[in-house]
């Protein structure tokens, strides 16, 4: 159990709108606030408020005024643990193309519900207790949108009272099991 | 050691805004403007000497004062009143020394023209 609650934790740590686009694009912007906003197309207070969130999660470390010797250089850097993050962003990406579904990741338990079908949690209980914070309703609404994407399928079960499983479809297992396989060579 | 050229560099909060402060107001010309990267420059009256402007999220004004050297401090600050600075005050004098007043770029950088007497 111990690896799926590992890889689901830092799944859950990368969900969010701007969190992996920020990861991926703080370098290449030289750190600075203006370059990432015009590369992410994002208004500067919702940048703000987002490397606000990173900085408190430990992912980015904001450099005051003071600690810059020159007005070029970053506003923000990756720490390690950033860093580390970026390449499982980097993982996350290249699995999103592959599946071409989207920006997945954008939304909250999409990624930790995928790990888990891969790790054979197929009932919507056993699904819900593995990712712990995540409430009913939102697990049902994430399983039907994975489903409406072909991402999953899901099974009716008459025995001993009516309920579905669920799996990954066969088309998501394989893309899914690499990339596990090198999430769990970064870990 | 050194070589000619002296650039002072500042973080501001907009760069559009500074460069048309420095250009058509204090009347420089403008050296470099980068806009997708938040940066610019305008080239002072002096020869070699630049003043650089990056976008940042948070900026704190310089209180160190770059002091542009002027022929007649009382008709310019005329003309730079008519083109809209703001100075701090009158005119102050060091006796046969030097005529100074300040006044701000828009983040609040301190800045100071300066008549030689």
């Amino acid at each position: 159990m111990e690896k799926e609650v590992q890889v689901i934790h830092i799944m859950k740590e990368l969900s969010g709108r701007w969190t992996i686009p920020i990861l991926l694009s703080l370098d290449k912007s030289g750190g600075r606030f203006t370059p990432l906003k015009n590369t992410l197309q994002i208004s500067p207070s919702r940048l703000s408020s987002n490397l606000k969130t990173m900085t408190e999660a430990g992912l980015i470390q904001h450099l005051s005024p003071f600690e810059r010797n020159h007005p070029l250089l970053p506003e923000y850097e990756l720490t390690e643990k950033g860093r580390f993050m970026k390449e499982v962003a980097l993982v996350i990406s290249n699995a999103e193309y592959r599946l071409n579904q989207g920006f997945l990741a954008a939304k909250a338990w999409n990624w930790p519900v995928l790990i888990a079908l891969y790790y054979q949690y197929h009932e919507f209980n056993a699904i819900r207790q593995l990712l712990q914070t995540v409430t009913p309703r939102i697990l049902s609404k994430r399983l039907g949108e994975l489903y409406e994407k072909g991402l999953l399928e899901k099974t009716l079960i008459t025995n001993p009272r009516p309920k579905y499983t669920y799996a990954l479809s066969s088309n998501t297992e394989p893309i899914i099991r690499s990339t596990n396989s090198n999430l769990s060579a970064l870990l | 050691m050194y070589k000619p050229g002296f650039t002072l560099w500042y973080s501001v909060s907009d760069v559009e805004r500074t460069l048309e402060f420095y250009t058509e107001k204090l009347g420089f010309e403008m050296d470099s403007y980068d806009k997708e990267n938040g940066m610019g420059s305008v080239h002072t009256n002096t020869k070699e000497c630049y003043i650089g402007f990056s976008e940042a999220e948070q900026v704190v004004p310089s209180t160190a004062a770059a002091v542009f050297e002027v022929e007649d401090i009382d008709a310019a600050v005329k003309k730079l009143t008519e083109k809209g600075i703001v100075f701090n005050g009158e005119v102050s004098t060091i006796p046969e020394y030097v005529k100074l007043i300040s006044f701000k770029d828009p983040d609040g950088h301190h800045m100071e023209l300066s008549q030689t007497l």
